[in-house]
């Protein structure tokens, strides 16, 4: 398997993560992080894997401090794949805990 | 940007609103009862209406689907009950020339407060897991301490006085301050960020209504209410409040289906 294949899988399983969080609460939701994201920081949802501090930003403009339980769905979506490097960085960077900590490679 | 100056201004013409619905009332009040009766039933429809348009606009644009989608079709159902109340109000007011209490609007109002509650625990759902203990009390507490205060200064009045009005009447502030207890845990919740916005205005519009409701306890106990009564003004504000709250959840949960993504050439 490529490197390029592997990251859109990655980047795939992100998207799936965050849209079925966010798709449980309501397509508008999902709706306005998305266009959120695109107009200010001209990034789409695949692409918060490099730059999971957009999304957390995003979600805490908008929910405030009940973010963090969306944070904690995703984690739940994406628990089982929390072996893969970029994914468990994507967890520990998106983390409200760990998020002022991280440093991205 | 655009949304902060989108959110102040919609603040300003709140403030706006609400300050041009006093002096209107209060105006109709210098020229009697009947003026301020007539003022007071036009004020009505306007608010009403507005609540039911703008319930029914974030209600299509949620659908039926998650959590927040079901919150929003029990909004509309509590806005469209309220509605009905007031124009079973309207009608009473208009045939009889007087408010009559209790009347069948008062089925339609009371009705309306569990559709309002379970919106409240739908909302907040999603993010039940940051609900601490603490967050609880003290919504508990300031709710608790509302009530008591408004059953300790109501309690002495009753005098002689029907007892199925005055249940009736002490009915409503009961369940505005059981609504409060959401209402504070959600303002809590959402701290910092733009949803906030409808929770904080959600709070001052159910402890305008707690007053509200109050003040009219006072006056049907002393038989002092007439339609266009200062207390009226809360109940006229308690719909704006909630109107602007809804309204700006309209401007967050835009629908941009539409919108073309204007730089997507640069992001492939």
């Amino acid at each position: 398997m490529s490197d390029a294949t592997d990251m859109e899988i990655k980047k795939a399983l992100v998207t799936i993560s965050v849209e079925e969080a966010l798709l449980e609460i309501g397509r508008p939701v999902l709706d306005a992080v998305a266009h959120s994201l695109y107009v200010n920081y001209t990034c789409f949802i695949p692409d918060c894997l490099a730059h999971p501090e957009y999304l957390r930003q995003v979600l805490q403009e908008l929910y405030g401090n009940g973010c963090a339980n969306i944070i904690k769905s995703i984690h739940k979506h994406l628990d089982e794949y929390a072996g893969m490097q970029q994914i468990e960085e994507f967890l520990i960077a998106i983390n409200p805990i760990t998020i002022h900590s991280y440093q991205p490679r | 940007m655009q949304n902060n100056l989108q959110h102040s201004d919609l603040k300003k013409f709140l403030f706006i609103t609400i300050a041009a619905t006093g002096l209107v009332l209060l105006i109709a009040n210098l020229f009697g009862k009947d003026t301020a009766s007539i003022i007071s039933l036009i004020l009505y429809i306007p608010v009403t209406v507005s609540l039911v348009v703008v319930s029914i606009i974030l209600s299509k644009r949620f659908g039926f689907k998650g959590d927040h989608g079901k919150a929003w079709i029990l909004f509309l159902i509590f806005a469209i009950l309220w509605f009905i109340a007031e124009r079973i109000s309207l009608y009473y007011n208009l045939t009889l020339g007087e408010e009559l209490f209790p009347s069948e609007a008062d089925a339609f109002w009371l009705a309306g407060y569990p559709f309002l509650f379970v919106f409240t625990i739908f909302y907040i759902k999603p993010m039940k897991r940051m609900i601490s203990k603490k967050i609880i009390f003290v919504a508990l507490a300031i709710s608790i301490t509302v009530l008591t205060s408004t059953l300790y200064i109501t309690y002495d009045q009753n005098t002689g006085t029907n007892l199925l009005e005055f249940s009736i009447a002490i009915a409503y502030p009961i369940a505005d301050a059981i609504i409060l207890v959401p209402a504070i845990i959600g303002m809590m919740l959402f701290l910092g960020g733009r949803v906030n916005f409808l929770w904080s205005l959600m709070c001052i519009a159910i402890i305008s209504e707690i007053i509200a409701d109050t003040g009219y306890l006072f006056a049907v106990l002393h038989d002092t209410y007439y339609q266009g009564h200062a207390v009226d003004v809360l109940f006229i504000w308690y719909y704006i409040i909630f109107t602007f709250g809804v309204y700006h959840h309209i401007t967050i949960f835009k629908d941009h289906r539409k919108d073309p993504y204007k730089n997507i050439e640069e992001l492939r």
